[in-house]
């Protein structure tokens, strides 16, 4: 993978936070994300379950559930901000320029629409297209993602359809009109390592194909060793490690990011040894400490990190790693 | 590993008949378990894996008894359990124990830790009343939590803590073995570590035998003596940790293991992937012959049509497939 | 060997007690404006509807031909009908009979939606089957209709028969028409009301009894009867809880539409029903007669609404998380 020039970025999400109204008063759920996509690039975004992964891509599309709003920030998609743009404007960028693909395909294809009828309907949309030619289109798609006979498969219902082809229906939905930015929620998290499989090598596959830029989220940090550029990983609606894949598996740098890394068991490891392990849980939204967000769980915690919260800086040396630690970043000054 | 089997599993076979169409008029037979046969030796972990509804949870289940087996043998302490009435059966429940997938329905909303924990030890008399506050806080630190736990209700208590009481509530009984279905699964990244640790530090601590089914080979490869991979009902190949991803021999499993990825860039960029085609079939219908025959790289007439015998290759390594077969005769 | 305790930073805090489900939702409900307001009103009409006759500056009966008609005033708060009575004193005594018939129609029809649903819930087989087929069977004929061709074939036989009785034995019970009038009305609304809880609760076993902790307690060897009680039951009420109290409103509008359609109480016992009824034919000129029951009966089925609401969201709080 060649890295892309990153001079003028796709998206530019800069400062972006989400609070939530909870019986207890508002709280943020996501602090100040900063987040960039090329063109051509592939993102992954790292986090456990409830760390603001899927809140952060649904509030550049506006589809934010009642009672969470966002509060501050910008999103850059082509130079336009996504937050401000109008209604209208909006409308031509989802689904148009900017493809969805959610976590759970079941609950997001509409069970009592023909899947020929559901991908049709953005291409008559925003493509103006006429239904013939929206057929032709959906059935181009459907071979696209791999999906033996589209011919007979587009009458098909949700329902008639195994996990991983609905989640290619779902794919080729988010493809439909040929989007810039394609972003994929869990795509795969639902699946069969084998189907997984599948998802993946159709996903490198198209991303050449058509030169879309991707933002992959997961948990997995071991999916995305092999699929992604660029990695953010996100802890309690913070960005505190930014950086391209190889540099973050050989160089990973935040304490959590360390954690998570060290976490996996290995192909090396003695049967049954112990696994090293961060203690603890992440913070729900509204507990969050005060200070950096991972000091509670953090061996290298110290008075600092109680009382104020680190921001995303530059590694230096390492151009395009960032870090957001204030012991990290002291090592690795006192190591220069 | 002791000779004797903790548990022998012989022919075990497990079908549902489930009810189709809009009024139910169409009846049709779930394959879910068909014809699986193992040993489970004191002590020792050994896993199932496979890809979702392959049936390894029905295994789990057949096996306790928690789901009427529609055929076979589970041998243990000398009688066949899955053959028993519920109250015949209750003297084993106590040595047999389970710990889900879902942290989130695992525990009654409408009882406290204590009184989930205690529970199974005043019911089997394990301890008398008086007893009981000390027995729970000595489970609840076997499993890292503290004292002040017992009064608190599970809608307080995040995913991973939930898992450590459902394995305190499994180690109240007493238990020689736990099937533990999933068990870490549903949880974090960083908890699964957590409670990875806290299942090898019990097993140490009590001796415990336990049957771990999983989907994650990386997890399945770090804790396992034994591993059996299954597929659409049938178990595949069942060797030693070692034996299986050494040197796996049966299609699907060498299928299984390319689709793991590793956290490791440099690998993957090298790496050569066998991806299967197509689904996996559905169990309503499974294919006749071998059932892993419409998606096998390697397939060959005989394999549509006749089922591959479950033979021993080697010591400890088990498997069933047309294409080994001939390979290790000829 | 040591096992790692948990460092508990970021859930359960020291210093909070712990809050069961019950509590918590109790809570929750407390917050919620409009279902505070709905409990406010429904504990405010069961208290006239306990107290009523000492609360009353009239008796519900008494006719005061002088004064018919009125329009409401300070010594008739709603006014008064045709006939010179109280219409606030007949409203609160309608409150009764609305409250006496959706209480003991509820009751009924819990009592014997819960036993067939549960039952038709944990044995399956033909047993649910024959239930569930009963249910759809009550459920697919309309409600009115069945009311109707019960009130009109079996009220004349009983009528006939307690004058009979009253003949043979001059007791003055056989006389008092409203027994048959309770007796039909109670007997055909519970007849048509216990389908909805038979198939909630039969849904909520089946659910429950699959459930990963259900599951679980099997494992450890507990009894059935243990299941049932601790683990079962107390996880299939909150559901019954909410779908009675808005029951109890629906089982007040049915007895209106009932005696309004001149199949439920009769006159003279007062019924939001039968006074709206009467109340519908002058409203030209007296329009205080219908807007008075007419707005209680409103009043009480919207409580019992905002009630039920809130006791749903109180109960389900993690409703799709
Ligand atoms: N509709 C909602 N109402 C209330 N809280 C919500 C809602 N959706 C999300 N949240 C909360 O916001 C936080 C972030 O949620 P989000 O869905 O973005 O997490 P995620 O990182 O995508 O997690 P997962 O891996 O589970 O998908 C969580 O604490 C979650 O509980
Ligand atoms: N109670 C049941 N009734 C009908 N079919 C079932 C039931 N339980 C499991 N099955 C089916 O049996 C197969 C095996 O299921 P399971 O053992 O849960 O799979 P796994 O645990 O490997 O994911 C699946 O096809 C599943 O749908
Ligand atoms: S800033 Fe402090 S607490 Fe936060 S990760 Fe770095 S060392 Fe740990
Ligand atoms: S028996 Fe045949 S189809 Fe089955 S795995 Fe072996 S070679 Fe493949
Ligand atoms: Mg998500
Ligand atoms: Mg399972």
């Amino acid at each position: 993978m060649t890295a892309p020039e990153i001079q003028k970025p796709l998206l530019d999400v800069r400062g972006l936070t989400i609070e939530i109204e909870t019986r207890r008063g508002p709280a943020i759920i996501v602090d100040g994300i900063n987040l960039t996509v090329g063109k051509g690039e592939t993102v992954g975004v790292v986090g456990e379950s409830g760390c603001g992964k899927s809140l952060t891509m649904l509030s550049l599309v506006r589809l934010l559930p009642n009672k969470i709003k966002v509060k501050g920030g910008t999103a850059e998609f082509a130079g336009r901000d996504l937050l401000k743009m109008s209604k209208s404007e909006l409308r031509q960028v989802r689904g148009g320029k900017i493809g969805f693909v959610f976590q759970d395909p079941m609950t997001s294809l509409n069970p009592v629409m023909r899947i020929g009828d559901q991908l049709c309907e953005p291409l008559i949309y925003h493509r103006n297209m006429s239904k013939a030619d929206a057929g032709k289109r959906a059935i181009e798609l459907l071979r696209l993602v791999g999906i033996p006979g589209p011919e007979q498969r587009i009458t098909a219902y949700p329902h008639e359809l195994s996990g991983g082809m609905r989640q290619r229906v779902m794919i080729a939905m988010g493809l439909a009109c040929d989007p810039e930015l394609l972003i994929a929620d869990e795509p795969t998290t639902a699946l069969d390592v084998t189907i997984q499989a599948q998802i993946v090598d159709l996903v490198k596959d198209l991303r050449k194909k058509l030169n879309m830029s991707v933002v992959w989220i997961t948990h997995d940090l071991a999916l995305i060793a092999g699929l992604v550029d660029r990695v953010a990983v996100l802890y309690a609606g913070t960005v505190v490690e930014d950086a391209p894949v190889g540099e973050l598996f050989a160089r990973p740098t935040h304490p959590y990011t360390r954690g998570l890394l060290a976490s996996i068991p290995k192909l090396s490891d003695e049967r049954a040894s112990r696994l090293s392990s961060i203690g603890g849980t992440p913070p729900e939204p509204g507990r969050r400490p005060k200070g950096c967000p991972f000091a509670p769980r953090c061996a290298l915690a110290e008075s600092i990190c109680h009382e104020r919260v680190p921001v995303l800086e530059p590694v230096a040396g390492h151009s395009g790693h960032r870090v957001a630690c204030f012991v990290a970043q002291r090592q690795l000054k006192e190591a220069a | 590993m002791a000779a004797e089997p903790l548990i022998k599993v012989e022919n075990l076979v497990k079908h549902f008949v489930v009810r189709l169409g809009a009024f139910g008029e169409r009846g049709a037979t779930v394959y879910a378990v068909d014809d699986v046969n193992f040993d489970i030796f004191a002590g020792e972990t050994l896993s199932l894996v496979g890809e979702s509804g392959c049936g390894k949870s029905t295994t789990g289940f057949t096996l306790l008894n928690l789901q009427k087996a529609t055929s076979g043998k589970v041998i243990f302490q000398g009688e066949n359990i899955v053959s028993l009435n519920e109250k015949r059966m209750r003297p084993y429940r106590r040595e047999l124990q389970i710990v889900f997938q879902d942290p989130y329905s695992t525990l009654n909303p409408r009882m406290t830790i204590g009184e989930v924990v205690g529970e199974p030890i005043l019911f089997h008399k394990l301890a008398t009343k008086a007893e009981l506050p000390e027995k729970v806080t000595r489970l609840l630190a076997d499993v890292g939590l503290p004292a002040r736990f017992a009064s608190r209700y599970p809608h307080e208590l995040s995913g991973g803590q939930r898992q450590r009481v459902a394995i305190a509530r499994a180690l109240a009984c007493q238990p020689k073995f736990i099937v533990c279905d999933e068990a870490i699964s549903a949880l974090d990244v960083s908890v699964q570590a957590q409670i990875i640790n806290l299942l090898l530090d019990l097993q140490e601590k009590y001796g415990l035998t336990y049957l771990f089914i999983a989907h994650d080979l990386a997890v399945v490869r770090h804790i396992s003596d034994r591993v059996g991979v299954m597929y659409l009902g049938r178990l595949a190949e069942l060797a030693t940790r070692e034996q299986l991803f050494s040197n796996p021999l049966h299609p699907y499993t060498r299928a299984l293991l390319s689709a793991v990825p590793e956290a490791d860039p440099e690998l993957e960029k090298t790496r050569q992937r066998q991806i299967l085609v197509g689904d996996v079939p559905s169990p309503l219908a499974p294919p006749a012959g071998c059932r892993f025959h419409t998606r096998c790289p390697i397939a060959m007439d005989k394999c549509r049509a006749v089922v591959p015998e479950w033979r021993e290759v080697e010591t400890g390594h088990h498997v069933a497939c047309h294409a080994v077969e001939m390979e290790t005769a000829g | 060997m040591t096992i790692t305790p948990v460092n508990l930073s970021s859930t359960v805090a020291d210093d909070e007690p712990p809050v069961s489900l019950w509590r918590d939702a109790w809570h929750r409900l407390l917050r919620n404006k409009l279902a505070v307001a709905g409990l406010a009103v429904v504990i405010l009409l069961a208290f006239v509807a306990v107290f009523g006759p000492w609360l009353t500056p009239y008796d519900f009966l008494t006719q005061d031909l002088e004064a018919r008609n009125q329009a409401p005033s300070l010594a008739h708060l709603f006014g008064t009908d045709d006939l010179g009575r109280d219409v606030f004193s007949r409203v609160v005594y309608g409150t009764r009979t609305a409250f006496v018939v959706a209480i003991v129609v509820t009751t009924i029809a819990v009592a014997i939606g819960v036993t067939l649903g549960a039952m038709a819930g944990f044995f399956g087989g033909l047993f649910d089957r024959i239930v569930m087929w009963f249910t759809d069977m009550t459920m697919s004929v309309p409600n009115l209709l069945l009311v109707v061709v019960i009130n009109a074939s079996l009220k004349t036989p009983i009528t006939a028969w307690m004058e009979a009785r009253y003949q043979a034995t001059l007791n003055p019970f056989y006389r008092e028409t409203i027994w048959v009038d309770f007796l039909l009305v109670f007997g055909s609304m519970a007849l048509i009301s216990w389908p909805p809880y038979a198939r909630l609760v039969r849904a909520q076993v089946l659910s429950i009894r699959g459930r990963p902790y259900v599951t679980a307690a099997r494992a450890l060897g507990l009894t059935n009867r243990l299941i049932l009680m601790r683990y079962i039951v107390p996880n299939a009420i909150g559901p019954l809880i909410v779908s009675v109290s808005a029951g109890l409103g629906t089982a007040m509008v049915l007895e209106s539409a009932f005696s309004f359609l001149g199949v439920g109480v009769n006159p003279p016992t007062p019924s939001w029903g039968n006074m709206i009824s009467d109340g519908l034919r002058v409203w030209q000129h007296y329009p205080h007669l219908l807007a008075a029951p007419a707005a209680v009966l409103g009043l009480a089925t919207v409580a019992f609404s905002f009630l039920g609401d809130g006791l749903n969201d109180a109960l389900n709080p993690r409703g799709s998380k």
